[in-house]
Parts: C-alpha cells; structure tokens; sequence
C-alpha cells in the first residue's frame, strides 16, 4: 500500500491567545481545505497535556465534533516530545492496512497559559522519577548530554551558539515560526544561563501551536518511503552512549531500509533540536556524518538553505517554537512542504525529492524517523 | 574487603549487567533475578552541570554530575561544593532517594 502526504496544515506558533481545541482545528481545517474537504475516516490526534483552561480535555471527542468528523474512526496518542512523529506513524500503518482511504494527523499543545514551573514539571513525566527526584530537569539532563559531547570532541561552547544562531536565521523566513528575528553568537552566549552550558537561546521556548496533515492512499511527492523507530533507556545513566541516541540510530536504520535508501540520497532534513546543540549529535546519528564531524558542518556553512544539506528550514524546534507534541509531526509537514514545493519563503535552494523528519520522545528514550520523497505511481 | 567507603549497585544474574539500583527488574535485559554488591564509592566525573532552575523542591545554583563509578556503571550525582570538571574523583553515597557526591578525600 503506497500512501502520501496529500495536505499540510500549520497555524502559527507562539504566544497564542486561542486555547487547544481552536488551535487544533486551525491547523486541521487549513490541512482539509488543501484536500477540497474530500471525506476523511480515520482521526489521529497527539497531545501530551490536552490542556484546556480547566484542566485535561477530552480532545479526540471535541475535535471529533468541531471537525465534524463522527462517521471517522479515531485514535489519540501521546509520547511526550515525539507524539507528533507517534501519531504520524500510527496514521501511517493504519492506512497501510488498506483499511482506510484518508487520515487526517493532528498534533497540538496549548502551554503559555501556565507557568514555567508547571511547564517544567509536567515536562518531568518524561523523565525516570530517580532523575526528578535528584532535581534534574529535561534542560538539566540536555545540559550534561551537551558538556559531555563538547568535552569528548574537545569543543569549546561557540559551537552551542552557532547551531543557535542557525536555528534562527531560518525561522526568522518562516512566518509560522515562534521566533521571528535571527540572534547573533554573542546574544546567544550572553543569555541567561538555565543549566551550564545551556543557556537560554540554546533551549527551545513554551510555544501554543498546531499542525495537521492530510495522509491518503497514492503517490505524490511525499509519498511515504519509510518509518521508522528505536527505543532507549528511560533513565540515562543505563544507556550505553551519550554523546549519541541509540534510539535515532535504530530509527533511522529501519527506515532508511524500508525506503530503500542512504543518507546520501536525502536532500533536506528536520531534526527534533529541543536544544540546539543536540543537532550535532542527530545529524551524526541519522549518518550524515561520522561522530563529531557535525560541527564542521555548522562552521563551513553546509547546513543552510543553499548547503549540502539543509538542516531545519522551518528553524527546528529552537527556532520554530516547541508546542511538545506538536513539534514531531510540524518537523514531518515542513519536510512535505519543501518536497511539494509549497514552503515559500522558507523554502531551500534547490527544491528536493527526498527529505528526512526526526522526532525525539524525552531526552531521547523513543525517537522517530520518517523518510518522505516522491515514488513513480 | 573494599577499603574506604563503600557504594552499593546490582548485579544482574542472568546477563551480568551490573547498575545503579532501580526499583524493578535488570534494565538491561529485564529479568528480576538480581542482586545487590557493594564496590568503591570513588568514581570519576564523566560530566557535571549547574541547574538555575532545578525540579520543584531544590534550590539554585542546583549541581549534578554523571559519574562513573567500577565496573562502568554510571550515577547521577549532587554535588556538594563546586562544580567538578571532567575527569574529577568524587566520592559518591547515597542518602535516602538520592546519590550525593564530594570531592575525594585527599591522603
């Protein structure tokens, strides 16, 4: 069964005023209409909070019935960070079945009516309780990953602000993005510090946001070559690598097989930088480069929109904005759009046939990969 | 016979892995058929952070460090003092839910 991304929806993201349900149905409508409303039977929503302004939503049955969607079959998931990527793949292999023609994906979170506090213990649940209860955070844990991976390579923390920097420069060519200036290295390294050596401008923001995208039986140009996804252990200190996620790299192998394809045939990829250092580490652990090559990559310039590689067009998560189950499956609709050549003014150089989509659930226990391209019917 | 202070991990008995202790089952392989042992509490700083905004209920500048203590297995630590560099010894211990971790003791 060949399926394809038919459709994308993106409302902005940022300090939106709209709680989660309108968000939701912004984006899905825009998705809908990219289709000419064609009937959908099958509903996929992520959301890790579904927050609304009184507490947990039921948000699969209200989407249902402000879409109008009660003849669909739905499902909702969650995984933290990577839902997005989660609720893309379950649409995926639900439509593979041959079950159902068309699939509506919807990933939403509603975060910026809630303090930072709350945001950082909510955000714990995807962490081991051993880790919380030594008063890690996600930042915290990202922040030993990141000084661990500088001092193996013998890096200095310019190369934290330069991935920064990029992120964005290209969200500020993105009107969807949460952030809309670009930032200088010294801006960067003179923020605030959140856990050394992270500062402020390294880590993504609480953003509102929502996107959407349409997924139907065919082909096109991002046509779905392969999925796939890799686990790794909860809590860090049982894991065998850290300066590298086992579980992108099970990922990324099982895709890159099922498309039957190498790195070398990907033309724009869209890695989960919930902290821009952690670019080095996922370009490294998709292949593009061997461990510790990547910062040569961000220093000579081959990860912008004319590069050997564009990397994160729609700024990532650090530039685009991080509503958490969102960012997945936004990652997966900017890779769609650079494919279908509808990315505007955020579009790469050179439009590509293949592109890769990456999502990270926590601090990299279950991550996503997801290869789209377009496939001769 | 350990000299000094000691530190207390498990032991997997179906795969060997050795690890911090964890309320369940061996993370390795997830059999339940594990035991504690006790080795040197000495182990060296991997990598250390400075949390100014640590999980509800600490205080910043909050410090932890990923060190490695025998047989590779790994903890995360709070630092008492300052912030360790790379390749530090500390001394680590438990106390209650947690792992602390000092500067070694000099001779």
């Amino acid at each position: 069964m060949t399926i394809h991304v038919a459709s994308v929806g993106m409302g902005r993201f940022g300090k939106r005023p709209e709680g989660l349900i309108t968000l939701a149905a912004e984006a899905a409508n825009f998705a809908l209409e990219g289709i000419g409303r064609k009937p959908v039977d099958l509903l996929v929503v992520g959301s890790m909070f579904a927050q609304g302004p009184h507490g947990r939503e039921a948000l699969l049955p209200r989407l249902v019935g402000r879409l109008g969607l009660e003849s669909a079959s739905g499902f909702r998931v969650e995984s933290s960070s990577g839902t997005g990527g989660m609720a893309f793949h379950v649409a995926a292999l639900a439509l593979e079945t041959g079950r159902f023609e068309r699939a509506l994906v919807i990933a939403a979170e509603k975060m910026t009516d809630r303090s930072t506090a709350e945001i950082t213990k909510e955000l714990s649940a995807a962490l081991h309780m051993s880790e919380v209860a030594a008063g890690a955070t996600m930042p915290g844990l990202a922040a030993i990953v990141t000084a661990r991976y500088l001092q193996r390579y013998g890096l200095s923390t310019d190369i934290c602000d330069i991935t920064a920097v990029h992120a964005r420069s290209m969200a500020a060519r993105n009107p969807n993005a949460h952030f809309q200036k670009a930032v200088t290295p010294e801006e960067v390294a003179s923020s605030r510090v959140v856990a050394l050596p992270l500062r402020l401008l390294h880590c993504s923001a609480i953003s509102d946001g929502a996107t959407a995208v349409v997924l139907e039986k065919g082909t096109g140009p991002a046509t779905v070559l392969g999925l796939g996804q890799g686990f790794d252990a909860l809590r860090l200190v049982d894991r065998e690598e850290l300066t590298s996620f086992t579980a992108t790299r099970v990922a990324a192998r099982v895709a890159y097989e099922a498309a039957h394809l190498t790195r070398k045939e990907v033309n724009v990829v869209e890695v989960h930088d919930a902290f821009s250092p952690f670019t080095l580490m996922h370009l490294e652990d998709l292949g593009f480069c061997g461990p510790g090559e990547a910062p040569k990559w961000f220093r000579e310039g081959w990860v912008g929109l004319d590069g050997r590689l564009p990397v994160n067009p729609s700024g990532g998560v650090v530039g685009r904005g991080h509503p958490i189950a969102a960012s997945g499956l936004a990652a997966i609709g900017e890779v769609a759009l650079q494919l279908r050549g509808e990315a505007g003014s955020h579009a790469i150089a050179t439009r590509p046939k293949v592109g890769l989509a990456h999502a990270v659930s926590g601090i990299g226990s279950h991550n996503f990969v997801t290869i789209l391209g377009g496939k001769s019917p | 016979m350990i000299p000094g202070a000691t530190l207390e991990l498990t032991q997997c008995h179906s795969c060997h892995a050795r690890f911090l202790p964890t309320d369940g089952p061996c993370p390795k392989c997830g059999s339940p058929d594990c035991s504690p042992y006790s080795t040197s509490a000495v182990g060296r700083v991997l990598a250390a952070t400075e949390l100014h905004y640590p999980a509800s209920g600490w205080h910043a500048p909050h410090r932890l460090a990923l060190v490695e203590v025998a047989d590779a297995v790994r903890v995360l630590a709070i630092v008492e003092g300052v912030l360790p560099v790379p390749g530090a010894l500390v001394e680590v211990r438990r106390d209650g839910d947690v792992h602390r971790a000092r500067p070694e003791p000099t001779q």
